[in-house]
């Protein structure tokens, strides 16, 4: 009893903050997506409509683009950091002169602001100005302009962000890497298993748990990207680039349609929601029912 | 001479005027502020030239005369906007100065969210400058008022978007006589489109055939920045006699050909098809180009003319420290279609763009009287012809007369002369309340035409549809 006590009065501070800025807001979001309210219309006020905003939704297909440009770029993204990650730990993991130098400029993107990420970028990707695109032409003879290709602003954006959050998956990785056990792996070896055996029966199933944590975090992270892409491109060429995020901030902010942006909000949650929760029935719950 | 050089020196003359000029002010103004000491002024801007100035060189200057202090927050245009809102809306009462573009003002002043400064002057005539005077303000002041007449925001900047051209281009013996024997005519800055076209053309192919980074105009056409969006409505539109975006707001604002407006007639698909068609001469940089982009790329002597806006003229023409083209730009009014010169002197439209903001006062301020005398401050003509030299901004008439502004006139290659003389043939934003609201619903639309996924013809004709269905909304339209 003693310690059940103390670990709520514990726990008491960080739930009365999650409360106040977590459960409340979202609450009054949830409340305001019943609304129509916009300040600036004829009538500023809120106005509850029931569910037409979730109606229109289904049908808006503004909307709908934005959810799939996310969808294939939080796909593209995801995947390749986790490939490029894992494979950068793999390489961490073993000792090659200047490791703790490469280590630490690996690591560096991680520490800038998104939007500064976004700015460099653009920087690099303007043309005339850009340096990428002026070297892809001096030496390949390719044209690239974010300006007017929809597939380049889309392939920068994600190449954008792998180089961005890759270090996040690799740092995270090299510790479920550090922490597995040497015994499973010598008996497979004795066992004359390959090390494609070994990385699918072995290493991926240890470090699972770590690897859909990372996704997790990285898959919430892609949905709500703004920053980068409003520095970038802005969500152009047209809406070749206007993922939910930036959707989102300019259904909320210039247009100040605080109703439907609140509706568009809480669908991406409820997205998210069922994404994460798909991705753990596959990899984690199989595993799990085979403990039990 | 650079920004900060600039600001230096104005702090330095400032000093000075403040030790002499205003000697005789300066007992009122710390009788003015006993009451308010202690209080602090917190103020949200843009980071501009005009609005640094008030942070580095009026606000401390206010602070050292009256003892009230002035913390005034620059940032990014969109973050200015949202925090201002968001703090007039929820009355926290955080900011007791916010920047007003004039186009945001009637969404402002629909939302009662400002303080009439009018109103609480004469209702507290023991707060009022005698140095200060609303009718010094130059008519760009108007945009501030109310339909009585009462100002609801002290004009801190003010500028037209004019038409720029290289001076030493066109006055090059050389580059004329080609001109003459490709086209047949002299070259001049352009009155006409046609001619606009025409010389972009020119400049293109002699930029080209030279192997120079020069080409013939332009553009402000980013595929998903709003600044493209303002450029044909604001700056483009008018040129061909489409005004107020071609919205009819008498007619129960009709933006359709069908319901009586003008988004989507033949003239408005015209104007957008000239606009789209300059990109062809414009330089690679343009579809990621807003209206800080255009000034750099003039700046960097890459286009031969191009439609800019006045706060980047300055730097353009003068700061030897950012620009390429300095002493070689001149001003011009903008092409126009035939009949627009007139009509618009006759007082039915405008030629271009009149942009620039007021520092308001909002009603949710727990610090009226101290701000009302801040503003007071700034609105003062002895204080504006430095703050015109180092960030080309007129807001009061005498500000014209001074020898400093004078001398950065010729710098300028006479934009302050157009300022004054031809600057009734400008006009601001329409006096709409759903502003942003509407340049939102239809940019996306106006993005895919600039892809090209849409054509001029169609894409306007979706404009119209969707601006009368946002409206509809709004309440706006029955």
């Amino acid at each position: 009893m003693q310690s059940n006590r103390l670990g709520w009065i514990l726990l008491a501070p960080t739930m009365v903050i999650l409360f106040f800025f977590g459960v409340l807001p979202f609450v009054y979001v949830l409340w305001v997506s019943f609304h129509q309210w916009n300040p600036f219309a004829v009538d500023p006020t809120m106005v509850f409509n029931g569910a037409d905003n979730f109606r229109k939704i289904v049908f808006d297909a503004a909307f709908l683009n934005s959810v799939g440009v996310t969808v294939m770029f939080v796909f593209f993204a995801v995947v390749s950091e986790l490939i490029i990650g894992y494979f950068l730990a793999q390489a961490f993991m073993r000792d090659f002169p200047g490791k703790s130098f490469f280590r630490t400029i690996h690591t560096l993107p991680l520490i800038m602001a998104p939007i500064i990420v976004g700015s460099v970028w653009k920087l690099m990707m303007t043309p005339s100005i850009g340096i990428i695109p002026h070297y892809l032409n001096l030496w390949f003879g390719i044209s690239v302009n974010i300006g007017t290709s929809p597939a380049a602003a889309f392939t920068t954006i994600v190449i954008m962000d792998i180089w961005h959050w890759t270090p996040l998956v690799t740092l995270t990785l090299i510790a479920a890497l550090v922490s597995l056990p040497a015994d499973p792996f010598e008996q497979a070896q004795i066992d004359g298993a390959n090390k494609r055996q070994i990385f699918w029966h072995i290493t991926l199933p240890m470090i699972a748990p770590a690897v859909v944590a990372t996704v997790f975090i990285r898959l919430m992270d892609a949905l709500r990207t703004v920053d980068e892409v409003w520095m970038l491109t802005g969500g152009g060429p047209g809406s070749a680039t206007r993922f939910v995020g930036v959707h989102i901030f300019k259904e909320v902010f210039p247009k100040t349609n605080y109703g439907y942006g609140s509706t568009i909000s809480v669908i991406v949650l409820y997205l998210t929601i069922v994404a994460c929760w798909l991705l753990y029935v596959t990899m984690l719950a199989p595993r799990n029912s085979r403990k039990g | 001479m650079n920004f900060a050089l600039k600001l230096g020196t104005s702090v330095l003359a400032l000093t000075l005027a403040a030790s002499a000029g205003f000697a005789q002010d300066a007992d009122w103004w710390k009788k003015a502020a006993e009451p308010y000491q202690g209080v602090t002024l917190r103020g949200v801007t843009e980071s501009s030239p005009p609005s640094l100035f008030i942070r580095e060189v009026l606000a401390p200057q206010f602070e050292e005369l009256t003892g009230i202090r002035v913390d005034v927050e620059t940032t990014s245009w969109d973050q200015m906007f949202d925090k201002a809102i968001k703090d007039m809306e929820a009355g926290t009462g955080i900011y007791d100065m916010v920047y007003i573009e004039q186009d945001i003002i009637y969404s402002y002043l629909s939302r009662n969210f400002l303080t009439d400064l009018s109103g609480l002057l004469a209702a507290n005539p023991q707060l009022k400058a005698a140095t200060y005077d609303e009718a010094n303000f130059t008519t760009f002041a108007d945009y501030f008022k109310d339909e009585k007449g009462n100002l609801y925001g002290v004009p801190m900047e003010a500028f037209i978007k004019i038409y720029l051209y290289r001076t030493d281009l066109f006055g090059d013996p050389a580059i004329q006589a080609a001109f003459k024997e490709q086209t047949g005519k002299d070259l001049a800055p352009a009155t006409t489109h046609a001619d606009y076209t025409e010389i972009a053309k020119f400049f293109y192919e002699y930029g080209q055939a030279n192997g120079l980074a020069l080409w013939g105009t332009t553009v402000q056409g980013h595929t998903g920045h709003p600044a493209s969006w303002y450029e044909y409505y604001e700056s483009v539109a008018p040129t061909f006699g489409i005004y107020n975006w071609g919205i009819d707001a008498s007619n129960n604002y009709a933006a359709s050909v069908e319901s009586g407006g003008q988004m989507n007639s033949d003239t408005a698909k015209e104007a957008l098809q000239w606009w789209l068609d300059l990109r062809q001469y414009a330089p690679p940089e343009t579809d990621q180009s807003t209206w800080t982009e255009t000034g750099t790329t003039f700046g960097a002597g890459r286009a031969a003319q191009g439609l800019i806006y006045g706060e980047n003229a300055g730097w353009i023409a003068a700061d030897k420290d950012k620009s390429l083209v300095v002493g070689k730009v001149g001003v011009a009014l903008p092409p126009l279609a035939e009949g627009v010169l007139a009509e618009v002197e006759a007082g039915n439209g405008y030629i271009g763009y009149y942009d620039g903001g007021a520092f308001g006062l909002p009603a949710t301020s727990k610090n009226q009287e101290a701000a009302a005398l801040f503003l007071q401050y700034i609105g003062q003509n002895e204080v504006q012809p430095d703050w015109a030299v180092a960030a080309p901004r007129v807001t009061n008439t005498a500000t014209y007369d001074d020898p400093k502004v004078i001398a950065m006139n010729t710098e300028l290659g006479g934009y302050y002369d157009m300022l004054k003389d031809k600057g009734y043939l400008f006009a601001g934003a329409p006096p709409y309340p759903f502003h942003a609201q509407l340049r939102e619903a239809t940019a996306p639309t106006f993005f895919e035409i600039l892809t090209g996924a849409l054509s001029a013809s169609d894409g306007l004709d979706q404009i119209a549809v969707i601006t009368e269905q946002t409206l509809t909304e709004l309440g706006y339209r029955k």
